[in-house]
């Protein structure tokens, strides 16, 4: 299995570009918009009263956090009261050691996982293959991008990026031979060859979709199944959940499940919605005998005592992955962490360090989209907008000063509506010197980043002030407002400071009409 | 390390509650969906749009003829069977005997070693359970396990026939909960699994297909009278 350690981020832009010239992931990704896209929208629609649940959901996870630590500690004695063991692992390095340990204290040798991104967040696979066991995944996309040794690259429909074409080979090739191209085919393929690894299976591996504190139950959602045969055939099973996944009561779960299915898939429930309770009870045929819950924080307590903890409400549906016009465009591995889509762009800086994913809060054009579709409607375009922020304010940022002059003017001229008048006055003076249409198709040096994917508009010829002043003049008898157009205001207060704010502006304005007209 | 990780915890938890985001109220009962005049058709109808066949019938006999009739149909070998009331007043047993398939039971599995268990449970080729509730607004049940009713019960076959009463329908997903948990929660179930129609997958190339792990063909027959 490929790992992707922390020092392997690779440049957005260039994953983007390479992403947008392949056909065959374009073609994937394309019927994202029109399916599960759609039946999310759909979904809230048909729900009445949807806006509230979502709201309620928002509601829980905002008190819950809160309190996180009594409700941790209230799950873990629920846990043990069903007679399961738990877990406290501090970082992806302590989750990985306990894991193994359990795995070695059993003697397993064969483990089914049913999917779980906390796992891949954590790099599990490998490490439990270096101890000599074989890992399975279970899920059907999952075990495809095992076979073809990459990642996930959507929250629940890891393959998405693969074509027909490239499954049938990658099946084919696990199975020896040559495998129709079809979908039921494929997967009654797989079907047979993973049932056989369920038989075997000594350890269930899965992550947890909720965590009830009350009760001590771990929710899994799966449609497929594979989570069902994880947590009902394999001796000892081992559930590595987020502590952000804990909801205080069991009456909170109904309010999470509704949202849940409708947000991940258009469903009103996904197919399977398993509340297992610790080891299975005396006389049970079937069902793990020894229960494990890896609790775990690998920088979510960061997170949690921050300002972007809101983005812990996540309940990693995928419906912001969906609606986003970027993901729909670049796909999932373009963004370079565990997690993709808006949502990966802001918890991939917060989990992996700012400045090693400074692209990501950029990868977004504030639509909005996401928090449209979010079920516990997160803030994402607000975080991005926070995380570009702190781009510029943290210490190891690189402070740009040529960047900082020009804002810095550009904000002084905002202020004041003398000098905003004058700076406006001079743009359409140096618009009309310049040649080409309202677009401005390419900028040179520093500012090349502005025209690199899409045109800058060019100032307009006249100010809509003097076309006003204009018409006012047309339609009544009276004059026009002075101070409407140059000359500027009469009264100047502070004349000096003003008089100097107007040369540096004039200088500014000379800088970039130097570099529009440079061609 | 536990005292430690909760102590890290409850700092973080303390001074993030000065970005708690700003919630409105909402009513207690806000997503509460229901069924409408007639619960048991509307659970057949919501079974029948997520994939599923549902038949609701008025009394024992005209169910036994049902299940007779998918026993022509499948002809299965090796049926995995739930022990519970309903089935028995049935007659499931009789039923299956008369059809010639053999059934696989808590009590046929229990004397078993445990691979020889799992190989004859995977070697089901139709599972037949009742459930612990049904929800009419979803379309799904609810099956919770104990000894006599396995996890691999409503699972671990191709085909899936559930045999549902009226009076263990309920008309939403919060009526279930709020039944769950006036039966205990200290006693909950160790494993409560909610089925929302036959095992489906979008994973090659978002085309539906079914039956990739659990049944792929799942039989619903809701019983008015009993």
């Amino acid at each position: 299995m490929s790992d992707y350690a922390r020092h392997e981020h690779h440049d957005f832009m260039a994953a983007s570009a390479e992403a947008m010239a392949d056909p065959g992931l374009q073609g994937a990704l394309g019927k994202l918009a029109s399916s599960l896209g759609q039946r999310n929208k759909d979904a809230w629609a048909a729900l009445e009263g949807s806006d509230l649940l979502r709201e309620k959901a928002r509601k829980i996870k905002d008190a819950t956090l809160a309190e996180l630590d009594k409700h941790l500690e209230t799950l873990e004695a629920s846990v043990i009261r069903r007679g399961g063991h738990v877990h406290f692992a501090d970082d992806a390095e302590a989750a990985r050691t306990i894991i193994q340990q359990i795995v070695r204290d059993c003697g397993a040798k064969k483990i089914v996982k049913s999917k779980s991104m906390t796992s891949e967040e954590i790099h599990l696979n490998g490490a439990l293959e270096s101890i000599g066991c074989q890992v399975v995944e279970t899920d059907l996309g999952e075990y495809i991008i095992q076979l073809a040794d990459e990642r996930p690259s959507h929250l629940v429909a890891p393959a998405i990026h693969k074509r027909l074409a490239d499954v049938t080979e990658v099946l084919s090739r696990d199975a020896g031979r040559q495998l129709p191209a079809d979908p039921t085919e494929l997967c009654a393929y797989a079907r047979g060859r993973l049932r056989g690894h369920f038989a075997e299976a000594e350890v269930g591996i899965t992550g947890g979709n909720f965590a009830v504190a009350e009760t001590g139950t771990v929710v899994l959602v799966t449609n497929e199944g594979n989570g069902r045969l994880t947590t009902a055939l394999p001796r000892v099973h081992i559930a590595l959940v987020g502590i952000e996944k804990v909801i205080p009561k069991f009456a909170d779960l109904p309010v999470f499940l509704k949202v849940l299915a409708r947000a991940a898939t258009g469903q009103k429930l996904s197919i399977y919605t398993s509340l297992t309770n610790g080891p299975r009870q005396p006389g049970e045929l079937d069902g793990p005998e020894e229960f494990h819950l890896v609790l775990l924080d690998n920088g979510r307590s960061k997170i949690l005592g921050g300002p972007l903890r809101e983005s812990l409400f996540c309940i990693r549906c995928g419906a912001c992955l969906n609606a986003c016009p970027i993901y729909r465009n670049v796909g999932g591995h373009a963004y370079g962490g565990v997690y993709a889509g808006p949502i990966g762009a802001v918890i991939t800086p917060l989990y992996d360090g700012l400045p090693a994913n400074h692209h990501l809060p950029a990868a977004s054009s504030l639509c909005g989209a996401c928090k449209a579709a979010c079920p516990v409607k997160i803030a994402i375009p607000d975080m991005l907008v926070k995380l570009r922020e702190q781009l510029h304010t943290a210490a190891e940022a690189k402070p740009n000063r040529l960047e900082g002059l020009a804002y810095g003017l550009w904000a002084r001229s905002l202020r004041s509506p003398w000098l905003y008048r004058v700076s406006t006055w001079l743009a359409t003076r140096f618009s009309r010197l310049r040649r080409g249409g309202r677009w401005i198709k390419r900028l040179p040096g520093p500012l090349h980043g502005w025209t690199g994917s899409r045109d800058f508009p060019a100032p307009a010829a006249s100010r809509f002030r003097d076309w006003w002043a204009e018409e006012e003049k047309l339609h009544t008898s009276q004059s026009p407002n002075p101070g409407a157009s140059w000359p500027p205001l009469g009264i100047q207060p502070n004349r000096g400071l003003l008089v100097a704010s107007a040369v540096l502006l004039a200088l500014w304005n000379l800088f970039l009409v130097g570099i529009i007209l440079w061609k | 390390m536990r005292e430690a990780f909760l102590k890290r915890v409850r700092e973080a938890a303390a001074s993030g509650r000065q970005y708690r985001v700003h919630t409105a109220d909402v009513p207690a009962r806000a997503g509460y969906i229901g069924a409408g005049d007639d619960p048991l058709a509307r659970l057949a109808n919501e079974v029948t749009l997520v994939g599923g066949h549902a038949q609701v019938v008025e009394d024992l006999p005209q169910a036994r003829r049902e299940v007779v009739a998918l026993l022509s149909r499948f002809a299965p070998k090796s049926v995995l069977c739930w022990e519970h009331p309903l089935l028995d007043r049935l007659g499931l047993a009789e039923l299956l005997q008369n059809a010639g398939a053999g059934a696989i039971s808590h009590a046929s599995l229990s004397p078993l070693p445990l691979t020889e268990q799992r190989q004859q449970m995977l070697a089901a080729d139709l599972c037949i359970s009742s459930v612990s509730y049904a929800v009419a607004e979803t379309g799904t049940l609810a099956v919770a396990s104990a000894p006599g009713r396995e996890r691999c019960g409503s699972l671990i076959a191709p085909v899936h026939l559930a045999i549902v009463e009226a009076s263990q329908v309920l008309p939403d997903l919060f009526d279930l909960f709020e039944k769950l948990e006036a039966e205990g929660l200290e006693r909950l179930p160790s494993n409560v699994t909610l089925i929302t129609g036959p095992s489906k997958s979008g994973d090659i190339e978002l085309t539906l297909t079914t039956g990739v792990h659990g049944p792929g063909e799942w039989h619903v027959l809701v019983i008015r009278n009993t």
